[in-house]
C-alpha cells in the first residue's frame, strides 16, 4: 500500500507497477473527474495538480508520487469563479476535457505571475497542452483572462 | 421572463465543471474489460481462426468472432446491395484495423494479452488502396458492386438546371482537381460502451457515448437478432461527436455481444490508437470542377467529376457522397449543374458522417474557383460573392425551398469585422485575406420517420418541469435549449426545469442529433409538447380561477386578480398520476421530401443555413508556415435561441475546419494509418488560433422553432477554401490540396519562383549505398523486407502497457544508488514522459526503472565564477527556462517550444537528451528497421517523410534526433558530464550524438550534468522552430551562438540544425564564412548555407523543401541575434 495525498486527504492505496496516477484515482479512489483521453500525455485531459505543478496524471508513475495531489472535485469549490466563467461563455461543450483545462487554469492562475492578471496570449501557449475539439479554446482563454483580471482587481 | 434568445449556462453546467458528469467509462459497475483483435492487413482471406488458447488465457470470459453472430449479419445501410460491412470479419478482411474477434476478461491487460493468442491465418492479398489504384484496370474488386465499373460502389450522375443555357451564358472558366483529406473526429472521450445483458429478460442496457440512440438500438438489435426494444439506452455523457457517433461503428455491438456471452457487464473503450487508427474518419474527396461564370461574375454552370474514397465498406459513404455533390446545386443561382460522382471502394478503414457531411469537401473546390475567376475578373472575391447570393423564398438547382438566406449580411459582416478592405489593400507582403462562403440545411429527411420527432413534458407538483427527449446532447447545448423552450413556453424559472435524453424507456421516439436537426426537430416537438401542457394547465387554472384570462408565469397561472402555483394545478389534474403531470405529443415535419430512387432532387429540410468566413493569415516565405491572425465567421442561423451556445457551435466547427485547413490528415502507410496520436496528428491548439470571431447575423426564420435555424455542421463549411484564398492572396500560390502544410508552401513558391536544388549524388561515393537501396525499394526491396523481413525481427511491443510488467520502480535520492542500479540493469529515466509511453512499443522492455527525479544534487542549475552554466542532468524543463530565460533566452525559448507546460513540469534535461528517434513509423510501432531488426524496411523511404526525416546523413533509418536541446547545446559547444558507479567521462556534445535519439551513453553511464562553458555563455544565440502546431516536434530548427564585437564583427559562429539530419548538425561553411565578417545580412548568409546544404544534403522524394525551410529558420534566426 502506497501513502498519497489526494486533496487534503490521506489515502493509503494499491499501486500496481507503473500504473499511472490517473488509474489509481480513478479506478482506486473513485475521483473520476480525471478523464483519460490519450494515455500518452499528450492531451492534457488528466491534468491534475501535484505539489501545486500541472501534471500529466496518465503517464504519472503513481509509485513516485510523494507531493499533495490535487484533482478537479478537490478544486471545485476554489474555482467556483472559474467554473461560472467557463459556463457563461460556452468554455465548455461536450465537458470531457474541462476537468484537465479547469485543473490546468488553476494553476495558472495561483501563480505569482497572475497577481496583476494573465496576458491572453501567455494563457494560450500556457494552455496549449490541453486538447479540447468542442470549443475552438477561444471562450477557455477568455474565462481564464476575465478571472485572473477580476481576481487581481480584487486583491487590489 | 423569456429564455429563447437569450443566453443560458448550460442546464448541467455545474456538474460538468466539478468532475461529477459521469461518461460511460466513469461508471462503477463491477464490469468485464474488453479489447477487440484487429486486422494488420489491408486485405487478407481469413484461412484459420481459432480462439481456443485465448479462451484459456487468466481472466478470460468471453471471446467472440463472426460465427457469434448470424452467417449474414451486416449493419443495415438501406438494404442489399448497399449492406456489407459485418460485425466481425468472416472469411475476408478488407482494411487493416477491422474487427477480427473481440474478447471480454477481468482486466485490459488480460484481454489484450488473450488477443495475442488469438490464432489466426491470413493470406495476405494485393489490393487497391488509392483511388487510383482502386479504378486501374484489373484492380481487385473489393465486393461485387451494381455499377459496371471495378469498385464503384455507387455512381451518381445527374444534369440539374438548364446546362446548355449556363453553358451559353458563360464567357469565362476555370478548372481544377481538389484534394479534402480525411480527418479524424478526435472526439476527446473515445467510443465507448458499457454493455449489461440481462438474463431474465434477454435485454441488453446500454451506457455508451452516442449522438443517436434510437439508430444504434435498431443496429445492435438486428445484429444480436434481437427486438428493437430489447436493447436499452440509458443515460451518460457523450464526449464529443461531430456525426462520429450517429451510426453504429463496432463498439456498441461488440460490448453487447460480449456481454451476452459472458453473462456479466462489460466495457469498451477504444484507446486513442485505435480511435484515430481504426475509426472511420471523414471521406476523402478529389473534386475535379469547372466553373463558368458570365462577365458580370454570375456562376453559370458548373461541371464536376467527384471522386470518393469509400473505404472499404458503405458506412454513410453513398450519402456522403450525393449530399457533397448537392452543394453545386444549393450555393448561389447557377443556370445548371452536370454532376458525376464515384464512391470508389478501397482496402483502407471506411470512411464515416462527419459535421459538414461532404459539403466541405466539395465547397473547397467551389469557393477556390470562385476566387480564381474573381482574379481573373478583377472583382473583389467578396463582391463576387454578393452578386452571387441565393435569393430568399426561392427554389435552387437541387429542389430546396429556400426561406430566408442572409448570406449578403453575412458576408457584410466579413467585411467590417475583418477589416476585409483595408487588410486586402494591406501593402505589407506576405499577408493576405480570403472568404468563403457556404449553406447547409436544418437536418435532412434522409431516413423514414426522419421527418418525425416525438417529445415528453413532466410537470411535478411542485412546481419542477422535466423535458424528456430521446435524442442526445453530445455537447451542442441541444438539452439545455429544450429547457429553455419548456420553460418559456410554461413560465417557469430555467432552474426548475430538468431534462432527461437518451433513455429508450423513459423517453419517446427520437432519431437523434445528425444532420445538424437537433434544434429544429426537438426544439419543435419540445415547445409543442410544453405549450400542450400550458394549454392544459391554464385550462385548469382558469377552472380553479374563474377567469379566461390566464398566463404561465414565474411558475404560477396567473389571472385578473389571483393566481395559483402550477404545483397545485398538477394536484388539481385527473391526469397527475403520483404527482406528475405527463404529456408526450408527436411533431411531424411537414414540407420536406425524402431522396427517392432515379430522382436528383428535393426539399430536404425545412430551413437553409448560411455563412461567410474570412481569414487574414501570414505566410512565412521563409519557412512555408501560415499563421492565422484573425478569423471572422459569420453566420445566418435565424433566431439564435441561446446565443452563447451558438457562438460555440461557431467557433468550434470554425476551429475544425481550420485545423483540416492547415494540419490535419490521416497518414497511410501499406493501408495502415502512421499518426495515430494526438502527437502525430496535427489538430490545433490554443496558440494555434489566437482569434477566431463568430458574429450571430441574428434575424427570424419563420419556418423554423422560434426563427431558428441550424448552425452545426455549417461552421466547418467554409475554412478549407478561407485559407486557401487567404494564402493565394497573401503569396500568390494556389493550393488546390489541403491540408495547407508547409511544404505544399515552399514547394509552390519554389515552383513559381523557378528555384531547384542539385545535391549531385553521382559525385558522392559515399552516398551511392542508400542511393541504390533507395533506388531499390519501390522495385521490390520494400516489399520484401515488408513481407518476409519483417517476420526474422525481434518484435514490436503491443503499444499497450502492462504496468505490473514493471517489478520495481523507483526514485531514490541518492545518485550511488542509481548509478548501482544502472550498472546492474536498470533502466533509468528522469520525468517518464517519454520513457514510460515509448516502453509500451518495445518488444521486451526493462522491468526495473528507475528515475532520477529526487536526486536533488542533479536538480541544481548554477553560474560558476569562471563564467560557465551547469545544468543537472534531473533539472526539469520549466526549471531551466526559469534559470536561462535572461542570460541565455535561446535554451529558454527552445524549452518554451516543447510539448506542453504539464510536460516541461515533469520532462528532464537529460530524458530530452535521450529522449528516443523521431519517426512516426517507428513510435507509432511499425516493424521497422530500428525497432524489428535490420531485415525490416525503413517505412519512411516509400511513407510520407515529408516532416520528420532526415534529408542531411539519412542511412538505412531516416530518422532524426528529436530533442530541441539537443541543437541548443550543440550551438553552444556544450558538454555532456557522465557518471558510473566507479567512474566519470565527459563527453564533447557533438561526440554525444551518434545517430537519431541514440548517443554513447553506456548501459551502465547516467548521465549527470550538462555544462555550457564560458565563452559559448556570452555569445548571443537564438532559437527557432518549424512545426505544425504549438507544442509539436521540430520539422526544422536553427541555432545561431556568435560572438560579435562593437562594431558588428563576427568573432565566432555556431550554427545548428535541428531535425534534418539524425544528429544536430553543425553548418561548418557557413560558420566559417560568418567569421569575421562585419554585418552580415540574412540574404548572404542564405547564399552560403543554400551551397553548404546542397552539396551536404540527400533528401527523400518527398523532402527536399525541408532545406528551403531551414535555411529559411537560419535566416529568422540570423536576425534575431543581429537585432
Amino acid at each position: 500500500m502506497q501513502r498519497l495525498k489526494i486533496n487534503g486527504e490521506q489515502v493509503a492505496v494499491e499501486v500496481r507497477g507503473a500504473e499511472s496516477l490517473a488509474a489509481v484515482l480513478r479506478e482506486r479512489v473513485g475521483l473520476t473527474g480525471t478523464k483519460i483521453a490519450c494515455e500518452r500525455g499528450e492531451c492534457g485531459a488528466c491534468t491534475v495538480l501535484v505539489d501545486g505543478r500541472a501534471t500529466m496524471s496518465c503517464i504519472e508513475p503513481a509509485a513516485l508520487v510523494t507531493g499533495e495531489v490535487e484533482t478537479i472535485e478537490g478544486l471545485a469549490e476554489e474555482i467556483r469563479d472559474l467554473r461560472e466563467e467557463f459556463a457563461d461563455r460556452g468554455a465548455f461543450q461536450c465537458g470531457f476535457c474541462t476537468p484537465g483545462q479547469l485543473v490546468r487554469a488553476t494553476a495558472l492562475l495561483r501563480a505569482e505571475a497572475a497577481r496583476s492578471g494573465l496576458d491572453p496570449e501567455v494563457v494560450r501557449h500556457q494552455m496549449s497542452g490541453n486538447i479540447c475539439r468542442c470549443t475552438g479554446y477561444q471562450a477557455i482563454v477568455a474565462a481564464v483572462v476575465e478571472v485572473a483580471e477580476r481576481r487581481a482587481g480584487g486583491a487590489a | 421572463m423569456s429564455y429563447v434568445g437569450t443566453s443560458q449556462r448550460p442546464h448541467d453546467w455545474a456538474a460538468r465543471t466539478d468532475g461529477s458528469t459521469l461518461f460511460a467509462a466513469d461508471l462503477r459497475l463491477p464490469a468485464l474489460h474488453a479489447a477487440v483483435l484487429r486486422s494488420p492487413h489491408p486485405y487478407a482471406d481469413i484461412v484459420a481462426l481459432d480462439t481456443s488458447r485465448a479462451e484459456r488465457m487468466p481472466g478470460v470470459v468471453a471471446v467472440i468472432t463472426a460465427a457469434d453472430f448470424a452467417p449474414d449479419a451486416v449493419y443495415i445501410h438501406r438494404g442489399a446491395p448497399l449492406s456489407d460491412r459485418p460485425p466481425l470479419a468472416r472469411g475476408t478482411v478488407r482494411h487493416v484495423g477491422q474487427e477480427v474477434a473481440a474478447v471480454a476478461a477481468e482486466t485490459y491487460v488480460q484481454a489484450v494479452a488473450a488477443l495475442a493468442a488469438i490464432r489466426v491465418g491470413y493470406r495476405p492479398r494485393t489490393a487497391p488502396l488509392t483511388l487510383a489504384e482502386a479504378t486501374a484496370p484489373g484492380a481487385r474488386r473489393l465486393h461485387e458492386r451494381t455499377t459496371a465499373e471495378p469498385n464503384v460502389s455507387v455512381l451518381f450522375q445527374t444534369e440539374w438546371g438548364d446546362v446548355a443555357t449556363g453553358r451559353a451564358r458563360a464567357s469565362a472558366a476555370v478548372e481544377g482537381r481538389f484534394v479534402y483529406p480525411s480527418v479524424s473526429h478526435a472526439c476527446m472521450e473515445t467510443n465507448t460502451t458499457l454493455a449489461r445483458w440481462n438474463q431474465a429478460d434477454s435485454t441488453v442496457e446500454l451506457w455508451t457515448s452516442t449522438q443517436a440512440p434510437w439508430f444504434i438500438g435498431k443496429e445492435v438489435s438486428q445484429l444480436l437478432g434481437l427486438e428493437h426494444d430489447q436493447v436499452i439506452f440509458r443515460e451518460i455523457a457523450t464526449g464529443g461527436g461531430f456525426g462520429s457517433k450517429s451510426k453504429a461503428s463496432e463498439h456498441e455491438v461488440l460490448a453487447a455481444a460480449l456481454s451476452r456471452k459472458a453473462n456479466r457487464p462489460v466495457l469498451l473503450s477504444l484507446t486513442r490508437e485505435e480511435e484515430l487508427g481504426a475509426n472511420k474518419p471523414r471521406h476523402r474527396f478529389e473534386t475535379w470542377l469547372r466553373t463558368s461564370v458570365d462577365k458580370d461574375g454570375l456562376v453559370r454552370l458548373y461541371e464536376s467529376d467527384i471522386r470518393v474514397d469509400n473505404g472499404s465498406y458503405n458506412h454513410m459513404g453513398p450519402s456522403v457522397m450525393r449530399v457533397g455533390a448537392i452543394t453545386l446545386g444549393s450555393m448561389y443561382r447557377p443556370d445548371g449543374a452536370l454532376v458525376e460522382a464515384r464512391l470508389i471502394d478501397t482496402a483502407t478503414q471506411p470512411g464515416g458522417q462527419f459535421r459538414g457531411y461532404g459539403t466541405p469537401q466539395v465547397s473547397l473546390a467551389a469557393e477556390s474557383q470562385l476566387d480564381e475567376l474573381a482574379d481573373r475578373l478583377g472583382l473583389d472575391p467578396l463582391e463576387m460573392r454578393l452578386r452571387n447570393v441565393n435569393r430568399e423564398y426561392a427554389t435552387t438547382l437541387c429542389g430546396y425551398d429556400v426561406t430566408t438566406a442572409r448570406l449578403a449580411d453575412c458576408l457584410d459582416a466579413v467585411r467590417t469585422e475583418l477589416d476585409w478592405d483595408r487588410r486586402r489593400a494591406d501593402p505589407r507582403p506576405d499577408r493576405g485575406v480570403g472568404v468563403a462562403a457556404g449553406s447547409h440545411g436544418s437536418g435532412a429527411y434522409a431516413y423514414d420517420l426522419a421527418n418525425r420527432s416525438d417529445a415528453a413534458i413532466d410537470v411535478f407538483d411542485d412546481g419542477r418541469v422535466r423535458v424528456r427527449y430521446g435524442g442526445s446532447d453530445a455537447g451542442t447545448g441541444q438539452s439545455t435549449i429544450l429547457a429553455q423552450i419548456a420553460a418559456d413556453e410554461l413560465g417557469v424559472d430555467l432552474a426548475d426545469v430538468e431534462v432527461l435524453s437518451m433513455d429508450s424507456e423513459r423517453t419517446p421516439f427520437e432519431l437523434g442529433a445528425w444532420s445538424s436537426r437537433g434544434t429544429h426537430m426537438t426544439g419543435s416537438s419540445v415547445g409543442k409538447a410544453a405549450s400542450e401542457v400550458a394549454e392544459r394547465l391554464r385550462d385548469l387554472a382558469r377552472a380553479k380561477l374563474g377567469t379566461q384570462d390566464v398566463v404561465l408565469r414565474d411558475g404560477q397561472a396567473v389571472g385578473a386578480d389571483d393566481a395559483v402555483a402550477l404545483g397545485d394545478l398538477v394536484r388539481l389534474s385527473d391526469d397527475a398520476v403520483d404527482g406528475m403531470l405527463s404529456h408526450e405529443t408527436i411533431y411531424l415535419l411537414e414540407g420536406t421530401e425524402p431522396l427517392a430512387p432515379g430522382k436528383s432532387t428535393a426539399n430536404l429540410s425545412p430551413t437553409y443555413a448560411y455563412a461567410a468566413h474570412g481569414a487574414y493569415v501570414e505566410v512565412d516565405r521563409r519557412t512555408g508556415a501560415v499563421e492565422l491572425l484573425d478569423y471572422v465567421a459569420a453566420h445566418d442561423v435565424g433566431r439564435a435561441i441561446n446565443p452563447t451556445a451558438v457562438e460555440g457551435q461557431i467557433a468550434g466547427g470554425a476551429v475544425m475546419g481550420i485545423g483540416a485547413a492547415l494540419g490535419e490528415e490521416l497518414v497511410r502507410e501499406g493501408g495502415r494509418i502512421v499518426n495515430t496520436s494526438y502527437l502525430h496528428y496535427a489538430m490545433p491548439r490554443s496558440a494555434d488560433v489566437p482569434s477566431v470571431r463568430p458574429v450571430i447575423v441574428n434575424a427570424h426564420d419563420p419556418a423554423g422553432p422560434y426563427g431558428a435555424k441550424s448552425v452545426g455542421e455549417m461552421s466547418i463549411i467554409p475554412p478549407g477554401a478561407a485559407l486557401a484564398n487567404a494564402v493565394h492572396d497573401a503569396v500568390g500560390v494556389r493550393i488546390r490540396e489541403l491540408p495547407l502544410t508547409p511544404d505544399k508552401v515552399i514547394t509552390a513558391l519554389a515552383e513559381k519562383e523557378g528555384r531547384r536544388r542539385r545535391h549531385r549524388i553521382w559525385r558522392r561515393p559515399d552516398r551511392w549505398w542508400i542511393a541504390l537501396l533507395r533506388w531499390l525499394y519501390p522495385l521490390g526491396l520494400h516489399h520484401l523486407l515488408h513481407r518476409w523481413g519483417t517476420k526474422l525481427g525481434h518484435g514490436v511491443g503491443s503499444g499497450v502497457g502492462d504496468p505490473e510488467s514493471v517489478t520495481s520502480i523507483s526514485a531514490p535520492d541518492d545518485l550511488p544508488v542509481i548509478l548501482k542500479a544502472a550498472a546492474e540493469g536498470a533502466q533509468v529515466i528522469g520525468g517518464g514522459s517519454d520513457a514510460l509511453v515509448e516502453r509500451r512499443r518495445e518488444a521486451s522492455p526493462s522491468t526495473v526503472l528507475i528515475s532520477t527525479r529526487s536526486v536533488m544534487t542533479l536538480r541544481g542549475v548554477t553560474w560558476p565564477d569562471d563564467g560557465s552554466l551547469r545544468i543537472g542532468a534531473a533539472l526539469t524543463l520549466t526549471e531551466l527556462a526559469e534559470a536561462t530565460r535572461e542570460r541565455i533566452p535561446a535554451i529558454a525559448d527552445a524549452v518554451d517550444s516543447i510539448a506542453s507546460a504539464q510536460i516541461r513540469n515533469v520532462a528532464t534535461v537529460a530524458g530530452n537528451l535521450l529522449q528516443e528517434k523521431r519517426c512516426w513509423f517507428f513510435r507509432s510501432g511499425f516493424p521497422c528497421y530500428k525497432r524489428n531488426g535490420v531485415t525490416s524496411p525503413c517505412y519512411a523511404v516509400m511513407g510520407d517523410h515529408r516532416f520528420q526525416h532526415a534529408v542531411i546523413d539519412g542511412h538505412r533509418c531516416q530518422a532524426v534526433t528529436p530533442s530541441d536541446l539537443a541543437t541548443v547545446f550543440t550551438a553552444l559547444d556544450a558538454r555532456v558530464e557522465l557518471s558510473t558507479s566507479n567512474g566519470h567521462r565527459t563527453v564533447p556534445i557533438g561526440e554525444f550524438f551518434t545517430g537519431p535519439g541514440e548517443t554513447a551513453l553506456r548501459p551502465d553511464e547516467v548521465v549527470v550534468e550538462i555544462v555550457i562553458p564560458a565563452a559559448a555563455c556570452k555569445r548571443r544565440s537564438a532559437f527557432r522552430k518549424l512545426n505544425l502546431y504549438t507544442g509539436d516536434f521540430a520539422t526544422a530548427s536553427a541555432v545561431i551562438s556568435a560572438e560579435i564585437d562593437a562594431s558588428g564583427t563576427w568573432r565566432d559562429a555556431r550554427i545548428a540544425l535541428g531535425a534534418i539530419a539524425p544528429v544536430p548538425w553543425r553548418a561548418v561553411e557557413a560558420e566559417e564564412w560568418l567569421r569575421g565578417r562585419t554585418a552580415p545580412t540574412a540574404a548572404q548568409l542564405r547564399k552560403v548555407l543554400d551551397r553548404e546544404l546542397d552539396r551536404e544534403a540527400h533528401p527523400l522524394p518527398g523532402n527536399g523543401w525541408k532545406l528551403d525551410a531551414v535555411a529559411g529558420l537560419a535566416e529568422h534566426v540570423l536576425e534575431s541575434v543581429t537585432s
